[in-house]
């Protein structure tokens, strides 16, 4: 019986990670209605950039995570503005591949610039916990799902109570419309795209703490980002934070089951995924839009 | 309007006509001469090995290009788990010949089955999804498979499966190129049957094809059942070909995006769209690879192929053959203009 407990904090606790890895990614999809297939990437060059900071000037991990969300809303803004927006109004599929090409870019720039060795960030308290009775809550763990509560926080202040946040939602509403009544579409665009870089960074940094990370780490982070957003629903931020801990919770009872192992990470998300979409097309707590 | 400018696409569709005759002449009939006659005839294409290996992954992903040409060009639905029907025929292949002993000619009429068969089973639920959720859950269907091949100890688990290996430059190219012929004659078949356009009524809008009395559901599922059974044979002859295969080499969704953009940046929704789109990228990639230090470098050269391919050239360079636009900056211009924000 404990050691179901234990599984199950456990996975709600991978789902605050991927709670985060989904926020930015739910974003990005809802306003701009682009599935970004770089949102791995974007992840993983957070990590590395949590990683370079704290094996070159020990700055603990989590307080790098600013600078992760800075370098990111950066990057993010230059793509947004630079790239992505040249095909915006373009049908679907190409976005798709754009971003795909993006993936590929950043892995290969990762590969030539912190070779494909694994690396791993591992501050003094990384390998204690908190233990409540016989179960042990890792440290790093609840400092994630602490940090991804924050950011799901901040995303719903942005969206619901700045101006900004409101010209966002307006793009995401009726882009013809918002620009009706003033919005500057591409500016919006790329902001929203950086926010959800931004936010990408910051899970990255959550996640270099308790795994090691190399460039083609970031992939399977994608397809579970999608499996979030299809498993609570698009468009909502209290969606995304069901969907991330439902999510991780199944991830971890499943795994744990005596028949699968930890190799089926991907096949899990997938046979959740396609279960909810053919039962629920719009997610479990979606709405009908 | 000059004349000149008017006569020019005709005459340019005459001159690729002709080049594109002469090229399919060659390519059929030079490696007839064998290297060693080559060789002594002094033709230096021929004489190297790594042309022929070029040559035979052009011819590969020319069929695996048509394959995915009839599910996403044809009936709109862009699939991103084709991948997984050339996995699996390569893994029938690789199965049926070293842990059952079965000849390679009889295993390779299975792959395709196979293939065929799980797309029916995948495509009955998968294709009632449209747009993004249908590029993600194929995604997902590429991804999921790869990692259970991966995982499952009778199929060589990680390691990969090794086939006995058969020294024949020759025989696989002429093989791979019967399975491109197959996939060009089948989607030329296809357009000029009722059942084509009844794919294109699909992918111009589903629901008044459906009104008009198309069968949607059987339509797509057939139209995926056909490009995975396509796939699957070419994934067949490549598991006997490189005589090794494990989830890296035959489930790779890069090599799914390839096809993808192979048959976007030819054409998509054509017959011959794929087949230039195959053999130029192909070829690009090949140089960008022998390029000295390797896939690094050939990865970031496909990435920003692909981000200018999808930026400037969405409709793919058949328009311009076709005459029914010409290259210039007014084109990529007028392209920026209508899709950027």
């Amino acid at each position: 019986m404990s050691q179901f407990t234990q599984q199950v904090v456990l996975g709600l606790l991978l789902g605050g990670v991927y709670v985060a890895v989904a926020l930015g990614f739910s974003l990005v999809w809802g306003i701009l209605n682009i599935v970004n297939l770089a949102h791995g990437a974007l992840v993983i060059v957070g990590a590395y950039i949590t990683w370079d900071l704290f094996t070159r000037v020990h700055v603990d991990p989590f307080l790098s995570l600013p600078v992760d969300a800075l370098a990111l809303f950066v990057i993010g803004y230059a793509l947004q503005r630079g790239v992505i927006n040249r095909v915006i109004r373009a049908p679907l599929l190409f976005t798709f591949l754009l971003t795909f090409g993006i993936n590929l870019v950043i892995v290969s720039l990762l590969l030539l610039i912190f070779t494909g060795d694994f690396r791993s960030v591992t501050p003094a308290y990384s390998g204690s916990g908190l233990h409540l009775g016989s179960v042990i809550i890792p440290y790093i763990r609840l400092g994630g799902l602490a940090v991804a509560l924050v950011l799901a926080g901040v995303l719903w202040a942005i969206l619901n109570r700045t101006r900004t946040g409101a010209a966002i939602l307006a793009v995401g509403a009726d882009r013809d419309a918002a620009q009706l009544v003033g919005v500057d579409l591409r500016h919006i665009y790329a902001l929203t795209f950086a926010i959800g870089a931004a936010f990408a960074g910051v899970a990255g940094g959550i996640i270099s703490t308790f795994q090691s990370i190399a460039p083609t780490a970031g992939d399977p982070y994608t397809l579970q980002a999608f499996a979030v957003v299809i498993l609570g629903g698009l468009g909502r931020v209290s969606a995304t934070i069901a969907g991330g801990l439902a999510f991780g919770l199944i991830e971890v009872l499943g795994q744990s089951a005596p028949w699968l192992g930890s190799g089926y990470a991907n096949a899990i998300a997938f046979v959740v995924l396609v279960i909810v979409l053919v039962v629920r097309p719009r997610g479990l707590l979606g709405r009908l839009a | 309007m000059n004349p000149v400018g008017r006569r020019r696409p005709d005459w340019w569709r005459r001159v690729a006509l002709i080049v594109a005759a002469l090229a399919l002449a060659f390519v059929v009939l030079a490696p007839l001469t064998s290297i060693d006659a080559a060789q002594q005839a002094g033709l230096p294409l021929l004489t190297d090995k790594l042309w022929f290996r070029i040559a035979t992954t052009v011819a590969m992903f020319v069929a695996l290009a048509s394959g995915w040409n009839i599910i996403g060009g044809l009936t709109g639905y862009a699939s991103f788990g084709n991948v997984a029907f050339f996995g699996l025929g390569a893994y029938t292949v690789g199965v049926l010949v070293t842990n059952r002993g079965w000849p390679f000619a009889l295993a390779l009429l299975v792959a395709p089955v196979i293939a065929a068969l799980f797309a029916l089973i995948i495509g009955l639920p998968l294709l009632r999804l449209r747009g993004h959720y249908f590029a993600v859950a194929t995604l997902g269907v590429g991804v999921a498979v790869g990692e259970v091949v991966n995982n499952t100890s009778q199929l060589g688990a990680s390691t990969g499966l090794f086939l006995p290996i058969v020294r024949s430059d020759l025989a696989f190219f002429y093989l791979m190129l019967g399975a491109a012929v197959v996939a060009v004659l089948t989607t030329w078949l296809i357009l000029r049957t009722r059942f084509g356009y009844g794919l294109l009524a699909i992918r111009e809008n589903e629901e008044a094809a459906a009104v008009i009395g198309v069968n949607t559901t059987f339509y797509k599922v057939a139209a995926f059942c056909i490009a995975a059974a396509l796939t699957g044979l070419a994934g067949g002859i490549f598991a006997q070909w490189s005589s090794f295969i494990n989830q890296e080499n035959v489930f790779a969704i890069s090599d799914n995006v390839q096809m993808i953009l192979m048959a976007v940046v030819g054409g998509a929704g054509t017959v011959f769209g794929p087949v230039a789109g195959a053999i130029a990228l192909e070829l690009i990639i090949q140089t960008l690879a022998g390029g000295g230090s390797g896939a690094v470098y050939s990865q970031i050269g496909l990435g920003v192929l692909l981000a200018a391919c999808v930026i400037f050239i969405p409709r793919g360079v058949i328009d311009f053959f076709g005459g029914r636009s010409r290259l210039s900056w007014r084109y990529l211009r007028q392209t920026l203009r209508e899709t950027s924000a």
